[in-house]
Order: C-alpha cells, then structure tokens, then sequence
C-alpha cells in the first residue's frame, strides 16, 4: 500500500504569539515549531496501517519554508519510511499549501491513502485536507475517529455536529482527516530518531509541482492580538447591592445582559 | 591411611567437587553479563570499608536485634571454621592439628570455639523466634530459611556433642579449655557408656559434623545462603560515595545497539554479584515508600525475581545461546513494578549487602522508554514539553524568568558579575507554590547582600526527570546545553533551592564537563546563618516538623544544615517525624513518579502527611519544590490545610529576618 501524510509545521502551543513590525503576520523570532497535533495523530495512523499491511510504505510530505524539515524528521523518528519537502514561502496560504502538496503527490505512481490532520493548530482553517483532495480528485473524510480498512477502501466513523457519529466508506485514493482520539501517537523510539537522521529528505521547488505566485489566494493585511485578560473584580456590599451592582455591569460593561 | 581419611577424602572431594562445579556456573553466568561495571579503583578504601562492613559487620549492626544476632553467628562461624579446618586437615592425616600455634593460643582459640558455639545456638534460637513467632513483614516464608537454621543449628549440637563424647571418651589435655562442653560431658556421663563407646560417639558425631558442613558446602551455591560467598566481594565492589551519578551511555558509540536492559545480561556482572548476595532479609522492603502504600514493587522481591529471571535462562546462556535469553519483563517483574520506584533510595541504604536496586530499575526502564517507547502515558507529554521547551511543564521558555519580575534581579547575560549563580529550576520558575521559595530564597541573598544571578529563559531543565524515567538521549539533550551556557559564563558556583537540580548539576554534569560548586540553599542559608551575614530575630512560638528530600539527604548527605537552619528561628520546637534523616519516607515525586498518576494502593504523599501530622506539628517544613507539591497536597487531601502550614525552610527564614 503507498500511504502518504502531509504535515504541517507550527508554533508550540506555549508560544506567546507576538505581531511582528507591520502587523502583517507573526513574529517568528524566538518560535519553538512542533508538528501540529492532528497531523501526529495521521502519522500514527499511517504507520499502523503499513505495520499491517507488509510492503507497505509510509511518505511523509510537508510544504513551506526550509524549517518545516524538522518536522518531516519527526515524523521519520516516528517510524515513516520517506520524506518529501516542498518548499514555499512563509507567507503560503492554504490553497497553495494544498496545492503544492497535490502537485507533490501527483508526481508518485501510485497514491492509495492519504492522511492528514483535521485541521492544523496554528490558523484552525481545516481545508486543506479537502483542497488536496479536489487537486486529486479523491475521496475525501474529514475529523476521523476510526478507520476500517479492505484492500481498495476504507469506512471510517467521523464525528459530525452535535457529536453524532457518521460511518461513510471511500474507495483509494481517499484523504483521510484525522480527529483527536483516532489513536494514542507513539513516541519515537532511539534506534528510529538515529535513523531518521540519516534518512534523505527529497527536496522539490514551488516550481517544480507547478507554483507560482498566483496560487496564493489569500493577502494577509493586518493581525490584531486579542484584548488583554482583565483581572477579576471582587463586587462589595450586601447582596442586595452585590446583585445590583453586578446586574449593572453585566448590563453596562460586559454588555450580555 | 584409615577408613577416616579414606571415607572423607572421597566424600568431601564429591562435596566440594558438586559446590565448586556449582560456583562455576554461578561465575559464568556473572560473565555473560554485557554491562560494564568498574569496581577496582580506590582499592584502599575498598579494603578499610570491607574490613569495617564485613568483619566488622557495620553495615549488618545498623539493625540492632537482627544484626547482633547475625554478627554473633558471623563472628562465631569465623572461629568455629578454624576448628572446622582442623578437624578436616586431622582426619585426613592424624598427626596434623592447629597445637602448633602454642598452648595458650590453641586454648583461648578452643575456649572461643566452645562460647561461640553455644552463642550461634542462642543467635539461630533468636533466628528462629523471629521468624517463626515475631515474623516480621520483611522477612517472609522461606523455605530456604527452614533449611539454613536445621544446618546451622545441627552444625553446633554435633559439635558439642562430639567434644563431650570426645572428652568422656579420650580425655584429651585441652578438655578444661572446652568449659560448657566440658559441663556437658558431665550430664553424658550420666548415660553410664563405657570408655570405648563414648570413645565411638566421638567419632560419630564428629562425622555428623563434616557431613553436614559438606552438606552445607553443596547446598550453599543453590541457595540464598550464597551470600556467604558473595556479601564479602560485593561489599568489597560496592559504590563507595554516597552521592552517585547514573551511568552515562555513550550515544556516539556505534557498536552499542541496545539502550538499556531490555535483558538481564544487559545488566553488568556487578548486577548478578548483587543477586547472588541478596539473602532476603527485607530491609530494602521494610523502608520502600511504594511497597508500603501497596504498590507491586518490593525491592526484595525485584532482586529476588531477577535472579530467578537469570537462573530461568541459565541453559542458554551456558550454550552459549545469548539470543534466547528471555525478556526482563516478565510475569513478576511487570511494568508496573518497574514504574513504581520513586528513585528514593531507601532501599539501598537499608542494604546490608550494598545492593543497588535503583540501577537495575534505571536500566529497565531506559530499555522500555528509548528501544520500545513504552512508558505510562502522562509521561509522553513531559518529554514533548522537555523537548520544546525545556521544562516538564507546559510553559514556554520565553516566560521562564517571570517569577523574578520587579525583583530586579539580574540575569547572566546583562553581564552580572556575581558571587554565585542562583539556579531556579523549573518549578521555581513555573508552579506558583514554589515561586515563593524561590522569591524568598532571593530575599534572603538580597538581605545578606549576595552577589548573584540568573540565566533567566537560557536556564533549561536539568533533565533529571528525563533521566530518572529513562530518557537518557532526552537528558543528555539536555544535559549538554546547560553546560555549554554554564561553562560560556565561565559559572563555578551555584546554589538551588531543588534538591534534584542540586544532585545533577553537583554529580551528573562531571561527565558532560561541566564542573561546579554546588549548593543546596540549605547549605547556604546555614553558612549565611552561622557568619552571622542572616540574622532570623522573628520568634516563631510553633513546633516545625522537617521531612528530608531524598536527593538531598539518601543521595547527598544533607540531614543536618536544614535542620539547623530551623533550630535558628528564635523559640523554635523542631520536632522529628517517625521516618527522618536517611530512614525518612519519601513524598513519592522522585524518579519521575511526580508526572506519573497514582493509581494503585494508598497515595505515597497521604502516607508521609500522616506522619507529619503525627507529630503534631503546626509547620511542616520542606527543602525541595517537590515535596512541597507532595506535602501540601498531602494537608489538603487531610483537610488540614488550615491547621498546618508547609513552607520552605527558605519561607521561614525569610519572614524571620528583617
């Protein structure tokens, strides 16, 4: 089976995010980058699925700048068999991400699942998952808790609102979305982190998987933090004045009543 | 030649033959060992400490019951195996015997043989009430127990019944010298035999005697009586510094493929030397904080299991076959034993033998952290943030120094130029409770006007936590980066308020080039106390009860500056608990366990609490960041909250010094 993930690199979730000078992103001094959380539980879930379908292999794609290497070696560590890095520009929105990814896959012989995360930690908008998928014209299944695998397709059970579960099957070559709880993501073993440091890495230009600059879709203008925890107030007085007071801010101030 | 010489030359020939040929095997499975131990260094130490341990039975008399017994039969074995010899070396040649020392020795060495006989009777009647009336928890049945008291026992009625014989018999000129046989041979008497069968008596219990030693000789290397061979030797090769660093491994070494015990052999020949020297007495176990809160750890049992785990694969291993040898885990030695270890150390202290229990645990655990990732999962998210951000908690390192905002205290790189550089830790730099110690403990050095800074957010995680866990290549990580900035700021001393910051800094950077003064602020708040630089004039009219941090106290050998820095508040009451200095019972945060749920048995830090609170003490006072989570939630979960305060003895002090 060729079982793919595409992961995507962000900050730590302790990072305190800072704007940098003209607002028009983030301020990546200092950053610790991780591999976003969802996309853990997508490598997990490749890597069960090679471990029980032998002659399988597990490739790991990421798309961004020259850090998101780390990542793949993550993964790696993991236990995924090849790493593909293609490289964009830090400010690669999701079309071009999904792209540029599509573009990488296309250029294997033969694409059976691919994983991803449900969404990514830092910008939450979960659509690359279902981008790569058009790109491919594959199936696609969003926030994935199981999976049920036959040799051509796969049923999954995805969470839908109001925590129903829907069970839907797709024939490959399906992206696969993965949700948290899908699995417990192992830890990388010593012997798999000293060979993934020695694994090859492929390395493709935007142009090579057919980017250019109008692929981006999205300019981003301006970031505002969001306003500064307030302290909390202690209300005084009896309670008939407690209730008053605070019927009035809620009313005034907080502005919910 | 008579039929004695014969008869004994075959049989103890046979006997010791069927021991020796057992010890042979017992040497080679020491030697298929793969782990390396060297022991051979300070030879003179070595022998001043086997003398005062094994002669001197030191170790063994920390107990005292139990260990006056032992020292009696030790002793008495040591003079009565003279006479042993003797009776050997003479019945093989007639003439030969030990007179030749001189009449006045060979009778003080006679009369010493009879006293001490009849004390190893009384010692083994002492044995035997203990096990089989007091029956301590420690000891549990034994069958080889059972076994070693018939043996030891016998052994001495056959000798007093065979000099009693012997004297009614022979009469020999040395009789007087054999006063309580000699009393014996009275009440024999009395038996009314003639000359000759007394005369046979003699003989017959004198081979009563030789074969049960031979016996004893064949039953030994099977048994847990082997301690009699190996306690000496491995007394001899123990670790002989109280403090101790883990062994490093060597991770640019190619050859090494397997981290950790994943097997028995992967442990040193040092490991079996301590199997073979355990004899089950149950000290270890009697003092463990996770035995006695139920958990399925007991030392004892850990040591005895891994030996029956080496005797189970002892065919392969004499084949040759080492890849058949059986995991390390197995149906005794569960993952679960191996996880309750809160590294405290207690365990080896109580070691008459100088068994070190904490390695074998430590090398176990590395195999199932770093070959098969297998660990409780709480602990995967410790590692993640250790890795990220250098702490086991989830903070970002760029919010590391906030404790010390307004305080103006400097940090490394503003270039300070300081007396000492104030490791925070990551507690102190992150958990609320403990940011107060640490603020109080600046406090203190800012009163005694100390010269000192921080490496604010360059600090990172000593990685003891990763280490006690058994991530090695995560604490190394670790352990490297601290000492390239340490050693970029050219830093010599240093003082911590975390015990196990203090023990790695102080003993385990060595190995990465990192060489430094260490101070636990224990030892420092009591040096700046006794040069008179702090001067506590705040009474506190209130009984302080001190619970002893295992890395400070069992690993390091600091009992007393902490408790002197108590005894220097004005109308103080220091009041001990009933576990303290290096029998002090653990809070249940070391080796890791402070990232790990407690699910199983009562909670560790419950137990200790109770102990506190025994005392009746209004303050409980802690030196280390984790066993003040401990404690404090320990008064919680008792509701006592109110009642009892935990504080650091950095707290205290600060609030009584102006």
């Amino acid at each position: 089976m060729n079982i793919y993930v595409c992961i995507k690199q962000v900050p730590d979730t302790e990072t305190k995010i800072k704007l940098n000078a003209d607002s028009s992103g983030i301020d990546l001094a200092g950053i610790k980058w991780i591999m976003s959380t969802y996309d853990e539980f997508a490598v997990e879930e490749a890597l069960r699925l090679r471990d029980k379908n032998p002659g399988s292999t597990v490739t790991v794609l990421s798309a961004g700048p020259a850090r998101v290497v780390d990542s793949i070696r993550t993964a790696l560590a993991m236990g995924a068999d090849n790493g593909i890095h293609i490289d964009l520009p830090e400010t690669a929105d999701n079309n071009m991400a999904a792209k540029a990814l599509a573009g990488a896959l296309k250029k294997e012989t033969k694409i059976d699942i691919v994983f991803t995360g449900k969404e990514a930690l830092d910008d939450g908008a979960a659509q690359v998952s279902q981008l790569i998928a058009e790109y491919l014209d594959a199936a696609c299944a969003t926030v994935v808790l199981g999976t049920e695998y036959s040799g051509s397709s796969v049923k999954v059970r995805r969470e839908v609102e109001g925590g129903a579960i829907e069970v839907i099957e797709a024939p490959f070559p399906v992206v696969v979305a993965a949700q948290k709880g899908l699995n417990e993501p192992r830890y990388a073993s010593l012997p798999n982190i000293m060979k993934a440091k020695k694994k090859e890495v492929k390395a493709l230009k935007a142009a090579d998987v057919g980017i250019s600059d109008s692929d981006q879709k999205l300019r981003f203008k301006n970031f505002q933090l969001p306003p500064p925890k307030q302290a909390g107030k202690k209300i005084a007085g009896d309670p008939a004045a407690q209730a008053k007071e605070l019927a009035r801010l809620l009313h005034e101030e907080a502005k919910v009543v | 030649m008579t039929w004695q010489t014969f008869a004994f030359v075959i049989v103890a020939g046979l006997a010791f033959g069927y021991s020796g040929y057992r010890l042979s095997i017992l040497y080679r499975l020491m030697k298929a060992h793969r782990g390396k131990a060297n022991r051979l260094d300070r030879i003179g130490d070595r022998v001043v400490a086997a003398i005062a341990d094994v002669l001197g039975q030191r170790a063994v008399l920390r107990k005292r019951g139990a260990g006056i017994m032992h020292a009696v039969i030790f002793w008495g074995f040591l003079v009565i195996t003279l006479g042993t010899l003797e009776q050997f070396v003479s019945t093989i040649y007639q003439p030969a015997n030990f007179e030749f020392i001189g009449e006045v020795p060979y009778r003080v060495l006679l009369w010493m043989q009879d006293f001490f006989t009849l004390g190893v009777l009384i010692a083994v009647g002492f044995a035997a009430y203990r096990r089989y009336v007091i029956r301590p928890e420690g000891l549990g049945k034994s069958h080889d127990a059972n076994v070693i008291l018939t043996f030891t026992s016998s052994l001495m009625v056959a000798i007093f019944l065979m000099n009693a014989f012997h004297i009614l018999g022979a009469n020999p000129w040395f009789a007087d010298s054999l006063p309580i046989s000699k009393q014996l041979s009275r009440a024999l008497a009395t038996l009314g035999f003639g000359q000759e069968t007394n005369h046979a008596l003699g003989i017959f219990f004198k081979w009563v005697h030789m074969l049960i030693v031979l016996g004893f000789a064949m039953y030994i290397p099977s048994s847990k009586h082997l301690h009699v061979l190996a306690a000496g030797p491995n007394s001899f090769l123990k670790t002989l510094d109280r403090p101790k660093g883990m062994k490093p491994i060597d991770f640019e070494d190619e050859s090494v493929q397997q981290y950790g015990a994943a097997k028995i052999t992967d442990l040193s020949w040092k490991d079996a030397l301590d199997l073979y020297s355990c004899t089950e007495c149950g000290r270890c176990q009697d003092l463990c904080p996770a035995y006695n809160t139920q958990k399925p750890l007991s030392p004892k049992a850990l040591i005895v299991d891994l030996k029956e785990n080496l005797y189970r694969n002892k065919a392969s291993l004499l084949a040759g076959k080492g890849d058949e040898v059986g995991p390390v885990i197995d149906e005794n030695i569960t993952d679960e034993v191996i996880w309750a270890c809160t590294s405290c150390r207690a365990c080896e202290i109580a070691c008459p033998v100088f068994i070190e229990h904490t390695d074998k645990i430590y090398d176990i655990r590395r195999n199932l952290v770093m070959m098969e990732s297998r660990f409780p999962a709480e602990v995967q998210p410790v590692f993640k943030n250790m890795e990220t951000n250098a702490t086991p908690w989830a903070f970002s390192s760029a919010e590391r120094a906030n404790w010390a905002e307004g305080l103006n205290i400097k940090t490394m790189a503003e270039g300070a130029e300081v007396d000492v550089l104030l490791w925070v830790g990551c507690a102190g730099a992150y958990d609320d409770r403990n940011k107060k110690v640490v603020r109080a403990f600046a406090s203190i050095l800012k009163k005694a006007e100390i010269k000192f800074a921080i490496l604010g957010n360059e600090e990172q995680c000593t990685g003891d936590p990763a280490r006690r866990i058994g991530n090695e290549y995560l604490y190394q990580t670790l352990a490297k980066a601290n000492v390239e900035t340490l050693n970029r700021y050219k830093v010599k001393k240093i003082v911590t308020a975390c015990p196990h910051c203090f023990n790695t800094l102080k003993n385990e950077y060595k190995e990465f080039g990192g060489h430094y003064e260490v101070t636990h602020h224990s030892q420092f708040i009591a040096k700046l106390i006794a040069e008179g630089r702090i001067k506590p004039t705040k009474a506190l009219d209130e009984s302080v009860t001190f619970h002893d941090s295992c890395y400070l106290g069992r690993w390091n050998d600091v009992y007393e500056q902490p408790r002197k820095v108590i005894g220097a508040l004005p109308s103080v009451r220091l009041v001990e608990m009933k576990n303290n200095h290096d029998q002090g019972m653990c809070c249940g945060a070391g080796g890791g366990r402070m990232w790990m749920e407690e699910t199983i048995g009562k909670r560790i830090n419950v137990a200790r609490t109770e102990q506190a609170l025994d005392t009746k003490a209004g303050v409980v006072a802690s030196s280390c960041p984790f066993c003040m989570t401990m404690l404090s939630d320990g008064v919680k979960t008792k509701d006592m909250q109110d009642k009892v305060k935990v504080l650091d003895i950095a707290e205290l002090i600060d609030q009584a010094t102006p």
